[in-house]
């Protein structure tokens, strides 16, 4: 195909036509424009009532590559004098054809800069853009050359009357014709690109029937009748239609047919203008014209604008993934978008979710909450609060059991913000996003998990000490209890007292395994009120053997009526024990007698409580400090980093903070603050949430 | 063994339990036994009667002065007496094994009647005069 593409400056792709098929319409078009131009002229002054080569080769230019212009301001000024010349005098021809190259080039300059290429006329602004360059500026050019060529040739006395003249008649050209040869250039030139529905194509067909039974009525019937100047009211309906339905080209075809139609008649001394006086005749044409053109093509310019925001409204509609229905003011559907008809068409939800456009979805809704569908009366009353104007906006989540898969929607109702009221519907499918969510919930969960195994790992030789301890005691007693036995008398007494000491040593390494049993735990998160200093002591319990073996000794300063709090009591012994191991160990070069870690718990004024960590070993680098929560960041030769990342997700995830600093007498302070049950909503946050919570 | 007097035993735990159930042990065995719960209190009491204990029996995890360091106080002191370590946890590494102490066994708790009993008695053959 020999079409050429070439970006426009306002960046949307024009197809130009070659030179050969746009000159081949156009000389045609220029010779004929000519001589109809010719048909009815004001006397001596050469100005048309109208005058279609304006309009012709303006069009030509603006649907043209630049650099083919001079081929058809070549053809046009041939096409001219060729229609007027001997009959006029060849310096009058000619500077008439300077007068009408001027005239289009500017308008197809104006237009090519304010439009980039063929002006779309789908709104007031580009019609007045249209106007301004098409239907003033131009022809304001033409006729100054133009009234300056009669002056010139003495065949008029004042340079004001033929001005105004070609000034009108070009005017009325570009108004009345323009649109619709440029609609007919873009159309002829690249009319493999059209692709016509069928209906288009019935009802085109009927307007230009209409059209042409009303002109008739108005131009040739008009003189039959009583009241000739009211038939001309008769092609205005089907102006109309061809506004409203077929844009401004459409409009401009129907209009420039009645322009024709009515200087036809004149010419052919029939219709409604022949009651005008001769000298009028032109006037009241072109008036005609104009008091026709103006407000069809306005019309025309609001209808497109309106048909391209309902074409925006419907494509947004269609983008979008999530299922839209909009509702009126009562509840009705106006609309779905096709997710929406899909899930209606293909799922077996309730009833109420595959309402389509034009069902009572509140009544849908109502029916189904008689059933006792809690989702249904949710959203019922969700929707009439909105529907009511008493909210905005209204969300719920429910689940929903598909193919034997339970699937997950969020349901969103916005109120319409106009003055019919209203709401749209948004229902998402979330399936994926939940999933996605409790499995990285679950991988935290693991993660946590893991990091109390490796503290586990790091105290084993603790932990087997303070099995043993009991277990040595068990051992021993049960064997002196077995040499008491074999002596006369028995010494009933001691016997009692180590049968005594069996059962209290049993029982403390059975605490020492519950306490162990509770750290491994692989679970989800349990909430309870917690005491802070309790858990100063059970991490101090974990922690014993362990501070004993690396020659610590740790002190706990828990402040008097403590306020409790909310949380995960294993987590945060983990959280605590960290940070002791961690003072601990970042205390194992100093002196063993200065080998001091202090455990405090108190309250702020808030009331959050806060615990701290102080130790007296080297102090965090500096460059460290602010980073040392991240992953994989650590002070220690042989550490992963992942300890206080993990306990700084764990904190977070109550609602709390975590953070460090270095003393001023040497060693480091870590803190950790968490809410006291007054501010605290921990299970509301989604990290380390329960997943079967939900 | 003597015959003339019973052995009498130090032991040094911590913990109470263990150090009661272990005096208990002893003592049924027909050992004369003294339990202390640091080497502080064993140090201080030793400053008496230091001849009078044949053996002692001290575990390896205890806060502020374990029991190898125990024994090194002992030994700078210029009191040498057989020592049993008992350890809870993993066995001392061996650079702990100085030449230097008076430490004849190491035991890891839990330990049985027989393993103690035949401990002291060979740390107690240790401190016979040689014929």
């Amino acid at each position: 195909m020999a079409t050429e593409r070439e970006q426009t400056p306002s960046g949307a792709h024009a197809v130009m036509p070659p030179l050969a098929r746009g000159l081949l319409l156009f000389v045609p078009i220029a010779l004929v424009g000519n001589q109809i131009g010719s048909v009815l002229r004001y006397p001596d002054i050469g100005a048309a009532v109208l005058f279609p080569p304006y309009a012709a080769l303006t069009a030509a230019l603006v649907v043209s590559r630049r650099r083919y212009w001079i081929w058809y301001v070549l053809a046009g000024s041939l096409a001219h004098l060729v229609t007027h010349w001997p009959h006029w005098p060849l310096s009058w021809v000619l500077l008439a054809d300077v007068a009408n190259i001027a005239r289009a080039l500017t308008a197809a300059t104006l237009l090519c800069w304010l439009f980039g290429g063929p002006p779309r006329l789908d709104s007031i602004r580009a019609l007045s853009l249209f106007v301004v360059s098409a239907v003033v500026a131009a022809p304001a050019v033409g006729a100054t050359i133009g009234a300056a060529n009669v002056v010139l040739h003495g065949a008029a006395e004042t340079y004001w009357h033929p001005w105004s003249a070609w000034f009108v008649s070009n005017a009325l050209s570009g108004l009345t014709m323009l649109p619709a040869f440029l609609f007919a250039f873009a159309y002829a030139t690249g009319w493999y690109r059209f692709r016509i529905e069928r209906r288009r194509a019935v009802e085109a067909s009927l307007l230009t029937v209409a059209l042409g039974a009303t002109c008739a009525v108005a131009f040739l019937a008009g003189s039959y009748w009583r009241y000739p100047a009211l038939t001309l009211y008769a092609p205005l309906p089907v102006l109309i239609w061809a506004a409203v339905r077929f844009g401004s080209g459409g409009a401009s075809l129907a209009l420039t047919t009645v322009a024709f139609a009515a200087i036809w008649s004149v010419d052919r001394g029939t219709g409604p203008f022949l009651t005008v006086a001769p000298d009028d005749k032109v006037f009241a044409l072109q008036a005609f014209a104009l008091l026709t053109t103006a407000p069809v093509l306005c019309l025309a310019a609001l209808a497109t604008a309106y048909r391209g925001v309902v074409q925006l409204y419907r494509a947004l509609l269609a983008s979008q993934q999530d299922h839209v229905a909009i509702l009126d003011a009562n509840g009705v559907v106006l609309e779905v978008n096709d997710s929406w008809r899909r899930y209606a068409e293909t799922s077996d939800a309730e009833l109420f979710h595959r309402v389509r456009a034009g069902d009572p979805y509140l009544a849908a809704c109502r029916s189904a909450a008689e059933h006792g569908d809690a989702t249904a009366a949710g959203v019922l009353a969700g929707v009439t609060s909105v529907l009511g104007r008493a909210r905005k906006r209204f969300e719920i989540e429910y689940d929903q059991d598909r193919d034997g898969r339970r699937e997950a929607y969020t349901m969103s109702v916005e109120a319409l913000e106009r003055p019919g009221g209203g709401a749209v519907v948004t229902r998402s499918d979330v399936t994926a996003r939940r999933q996605a969510q409790m499995e990285i919930e679950e991988q935290r969960r693991e993660l946590s998990h893991l990091a109390r195994v490796a503290v586990l790992g790091q105290l084993s030789g603790a932990i087997a000490h303070e099995i043993n301890q009991p277990l040595t005691a068990i051992l021993s007693n049960a064997e002196a209890a077995r040499k008491l036995l074999e002596r006369q008398p028995i010494d009933l007494e001691l016997l009692d007292e180590i049968m005594r000491d069996i059962a209290a040593d049993d029982q403390r390494a059975a605490d020492v395994i519950q306490r162990l049993r509770a750290l491994l735990r692989r679970g989800d998160r349990q909430l309870q009120a917690i005491d802070g200093g309790e858990l100063v002591g059970e991490v101090l319990a974990l922690a014993h053997t362990e501070l004993i073996t690396r020659h610590v000794s740790a002190t706990a300063v828990v402040e008097p009526a403590l306020p409790s709090f909310v949380g995960d009591r294993v987590q945060l012994q983990q959280v605590l024990l960290n940070l002791v191991l961690n003072g601990c160990e970042a205390m194992s070069a100093a002196a063993a007698s200065d080998r001091r870690l202090v455990l405090t718990a108190g309250a702020d004024a808030a009331g959050n409580v806060c615990f701290a960590v102080r130790d007296c070993g080297t102090g965090i680098p500096p460059e460290l400090i602010e980073r040392l929560f991240e992953p994989f960041v650590t002070t220690k030769p042989d550490g992963l980093g992942l300890g206080l990342s993990i306990s700084q997700t764990i904190v977070a995830a109550h609602g709390g903070r975590l953070w460090a600093e270095n003393n001023a007498a040497g060693g480091a302070t870590l803190h950790c603050l968490l809410p006291s049950r007054r501010t605290s909503q921990p299970t509301a946050l989604p990290v380390l949430a329960a997943a079967s919570g939900r | 063994m003597s015959a003339t007097r019973r052995a009498t035993i130090a032991i040094v735990d911590d913990d109470a339990s263990v150090r009661v159930s272990l005096r208990r042990l002893c003592e049924v065995f027909g050992l004369s036994a003294t339990a202390y719960a640091s080497g502080r209190e064993l140090l201080e009491s030793l400053d008496g009667e230091a001849s009078r204990t044949d053996c002692l029996l001290l575990d390896a995890h205890m806060p502020e002065m374990n029991g190898l360091e125990l024994q090194r106080h002992l030994v700078m002191r210029g009191v040498h007496i057989p020592t049993i370590i008992c350890t809870a946890g993993d066995a001392p590494a061996a650079s702990a094994h100085g030449a230097a102490t008076d430490v004849v066994e190491y035991l890891r708790k839990p330990v049985s009647a027989a393993d103690l009993l035949a401990a002291i008695e060979r740390a107690l053959r240790g401190r016979e005069p040689s014929p």
